[in-house]
């Protein structure tokens, strides 16, 4: 393109749809998200409490949680209110640049430190659970002599160093898994909460009977009496005010310091802010709904297990042997035979397993959408968003975010006191700085806001929040006294925080310049054309047109097949590029300069050069999706597309291609049209499959088989005008009926072995996808 | 040196205090709300 500006008549139109399209997910699924984080604090919260406060944790456990529903209520606020622009441009509407690039280091901080601690935690109950089994099968003499003189007694693992191996290999596989950009589905985050409750149910149950029949110990009040602070626990203070001096001193002081020590118990609360948008109509009382699932559930099973541990574990072992694995050690002390207790603690073990990596995965994803909206937001340099060749992932800030986690992993030793001590300065101060910016936002944001926190009081006109700052005002505390009581999170967490304040600097300067220029040349060749919604009348598109998805602007070769064969004069063609952001990334809306960024820029001035080298004109549609598949089939519904033509995918057969899009057309809601995917080869080569319901491919031994039924059937007398769809739907009847009654399990077992005995080239087919022959959609007469 | 750590100390007890007790309720209220909300009798404008 040329660098001569353009008259606004020659710029080239680009719609940008601003309403992200998302595959919307119900209320118990946006908390079996939420809880897939936030229940996982309960496998370590109280061990580290108990740690640093002494044995009265467990009720300080409780008031966090009891106190997390006041906290849960500022992010239904946040959540109420409709704002475009990502986290750091709300905060810095709200508190201005510096606290908001602060906000976001301190977000990023408990992000990063959320995969290290989960992930040492899980091989923490990993590492209990071996060493167990080893000494079980020691006491029943199955551990052969030489192993036995090789460790010179019961064979153990140890368990920090196996942690951190664990922890490595997690977070490994998860980085590569986000590389790839194969993404967790709100289906499996389900799953886990189901076999989480399981174990919930089965451990309260079970506690309760170990209750009745074997007794308990009392927690003790807490008072400050009862404190008991380690010399780690009280941080820079214990320099000044030896053995628990100063907390003792002031009384409530000692409740506050115990507080701050158990505030990791409510992490994880803000994924509530990132599942809001995906949740489904009625999207305000369903959140509403999801919030108060997460906060009963959490304060049940966290509250109630760091009781329940205090109470049944004996002191001599809870704290020496079992404050990394609390939970494990609760199912060894319940009542009832060794073996049943080992079953039970393999089970805790399993689900500790499951929610605990899925956390990893979580902090990956999180802090991955974090630094792309900061990134959006101009506050980090584009060449970190810069997509993967061949998985067109953020690779780099992925890259980033393990690189810091492997190192806090090692730096940690596995050692999950030291990384819960950090992690509670990125939860309590990312609470908090979210909170302020409510707050501010109270006065400052005149918009849309469905509920408000209460209390409110009204005083000559002005409204006085006062639930809202009663919240801040406990969290401000709790975040300035860990300052001083939490000396390794202080300064872990104000390093980390300078650094990455001082990398959103720099990048913000620099970004300043370049977007300055690059704002210019956009003006001169594009002019962007805000719609809400995208809709085939409002942008002047025509019913059956052709849909052509791009990403990247390499390989633009589906672009060229689709120009070469069809005539824009009869038929549109529409260049659709979907800016994908998923969970993590998900909690305010994007402005339209941020969906249409550089890299849109430059991929649709390529997709203009290859029309023009054609002498064709194109549409241009940018649209923000949750998910690529279900923004393609949304907008190709929407605009009456006949056909979607897309390239070769580097990590899918097109196959699978045609699988993932038949899925989300059958989640489309009514009314929806058929279309024709055609995904085009590096050379030209086309697979052809109808999207939507349509008539099988048969193999030619069917076609065969039927033809020689129709022959043996018109022999009979009457039937000599039968027609072969006829036979193909008595047949269909029959095996209907037969499949509803008695014979569904022999069906079954006989389709499962022609599976078998026919394996498919690729993936099995999705019912709404027919491939078809590389010319096009294949037509043809039946008799 | 003491004087000042005293009314830091107390300012902050003094900011928990009363955070605590609008927290309380906060948790009622919302709580209150809660209840409408799981059995389906909420208005559906708040603010």
């Amino acid at each position: 393109m040329s660098s001569v500006p353009s008259s606004p008549s020659n710029r080239v139109r680009i719609v940008v749809a601003t309403s992200v399209m998302l595959t919307f997910i119900s209320y118990w699924r946006a908390a079996a998200i939420v809880l897939n984080d936030l229940a996982s604090s309960a496998f370590y919260a109280c061990g580290i409490a108990e740690q640093a406060v002494g044995k009265s944790a467990p009720w300080f456990i409780v008031g966090v949680m009891l106190f997390s529903f006041a906290v849960r209520a500022v992010y239904v606020e946040s959540c109420s209110m409709f704002v475009r622009g990502g986290v750091y441009r709300v905060v810095k509407e709200a508190l201005g640049g510096t606290l908001a690039k602060l906000s976001v280091s301190a977000l990023m901080f408990d992000y990063i430190l959320t995969g290290p601690i989960s992930g040492v935690s899980a091989g923490q109950y990993i590492a209990g659970l071996i060493n167990d089994i080893l000494a079980t099968a020691d006491v029943h003499g199955w551990i052969p002599r030489a192993v036995h003189n090789l460790f010179n007694g019961t064979p153990h693992v140890s368990v920090n160093e196996t942690s951190v191996v664990f922890a490595l290999a997690v977070t490994v596989y998860y980085w590569w898994e986000n590389i790839k950009g194969i993404h967790e589905s709100s289906e499996k985050a389900l799953r886990v909460m189901q076999i989480t409750t399981v174990m919930v149910v089965i451990l309260l149950g079970w506690s309760a009977i170990t209750l009745m029949k074997g007794g308990y110990q009392s927690v003790p009040l807490p008072t400050p009496e009862n404190l008991h602070f380690s010399k780690e626990s009280l941080g820079f203070l214990r320099h000044s005010f030896p053995e628990d001096g100063l907390a003792k001193m002031f009384g409530l002081l000692g409740i506050l310091i115990a507080f701050g020590h158990s505030v990791l118990a409510m992490s994880g609360e803000e994924s509530l802010a990132q599942v809001n948008r995906e949740i489904a109509h009625p999207k305000l009382k369903n959140l509403k709904r999801a919030a108060i699932v997460i906060a009963i559930y959490s304060f049940v099973f966290t509250g109630l297990s760091a009781l329940l541990a205090v109470m049944l574990i004996p002191d001599a072992v809870r704290v020496p042997v079992y404050k990394d694995n609390l939970i494990a050690g609760l199912a060894m002390y319940m009542w009832g035979p060794h073996l049943l207790r080992l079953i039970f603690r393999g089970f805790v073990v399993v689900v500790g397993f499951l929610i605990l990596s899925g956390a990893v995965n979580t902090a990956i994803i999180g802090s991955n959408g974090v630094l792309n909206r900061v990134s959006e937001d101009g506050v980090l340099a584009d060449w970190f968003r810069f997509p993967h060749r061949k998985y067109g992932t953020s690779h780099r800030i992925i890259n980033m975010v393990v690189i810091l986690q492997i190192f806090t992993i090692l730096a940690s030793r596995g050692d999950v006191y030291v990384l819960g001590e950090a992690y509670a300065f990125g939860v309590i101060w990312s609470f908090t700085f979210n909170s302020l910016a409510m707050l501010v936002l109270r006065f400052r944001y005149k918009g849309e806001r469905g509920w408000k926190v209460p209390p409110n009081i009204t005083i000559a006109g002005y409204e006085i929040p006062l639930g809202l700052a009663s919240v801040f005002l406990v969290l401000l505390s709790i975040a300035l006294v860990n300052l001083a009581t939490k000396s390794v999170a202080t300064v872990a967490g104000i390093s980390f925080s300078v650094v990455f304040f001082l990398i959103f600097s720099v990048s913000e300067r620099v970004n300043l310049k370049k977007h300055a220029l690059a704002k210019a040349q956009m003006k001169d060749h594009f002019q962007l054309l805000q719609r809400d919604t995208v809709e085939r009348e409002s942008l002047s598109i025509r019913a059956g047109n052709i849909l052509v998805p791009v990403r990247d602007y390499n390989t633009l070769t589906h672009l060229r097949w689709a120009l070469e064969r069809f005539e824009t004069r009869d038929q549109d063609v529409v260049v659709m590029s979907a800016r994908v952001s998923r969970f993590g990334a998900a909690a305010y809306d994007l402005s339209p300069e941020q969906i249409f960024s550089d890299y849109e820029q430059t991929l649709f001035t390529r997709a203009v050069s290859v029309a023009e080298s054609f002498g064709k004109k194109v549409s241009l549609l940018v649209v923000p999706a949750g998910d690529v598949w279900a923004a393609i089939v949304q907008t190709a519904n929407n605009l009456d597309s006949s056909a979607v033509v897309t390239g070769e995918s580097s990590k899918m057969t097109p196959q699978e291609q045609a699988f993932s899009l038949g899925r989300a057309w059958e989640g489309l809601p009514e009314p929806k049209r058929q279309f024709v995917l055609q995904v085009v080869h590096a050379d030209s080569q086309v697979d052809t499959f109808r999207i939507g319901p349509h008539s099988p491919s048969m193999k030619d031994e069917d076609v065969l088989l039927l033809h020689r039924l129709w022959l043996n059937i018109t022999r009979e007398q009457g039937l000599d005008k039968l027609h072969h769809h006829e036979i193909l739907r008595e047949a269909l009847t029959r095996f209907a009926r037969d499949f509803g009654a008695r014979d569904r399990e022999d069906i079954l077992k006989e389709l499962r072995r022609a599976t078998l005995e026919s394996p498919r080239e690729a993936g099995p087919d999705a019912p709404v996808v027919r491939r078809e022959s590389a010319d096009g959609p294949r037509t043809g007469g039946d008799d | 040196m003491n004087l000042v750590v005293i009314v830091v100390v107390r300012l902050l007890e003094g900011m928990f205090v009363i955070g605590g007790i609008g927290s309380v309720a906060v948790l009622i209220l919302s709580g209150i709300e809660d209840f409408r909300t799981l059995f389906g009798r909420e208005d559906e404008n708040h603010s």
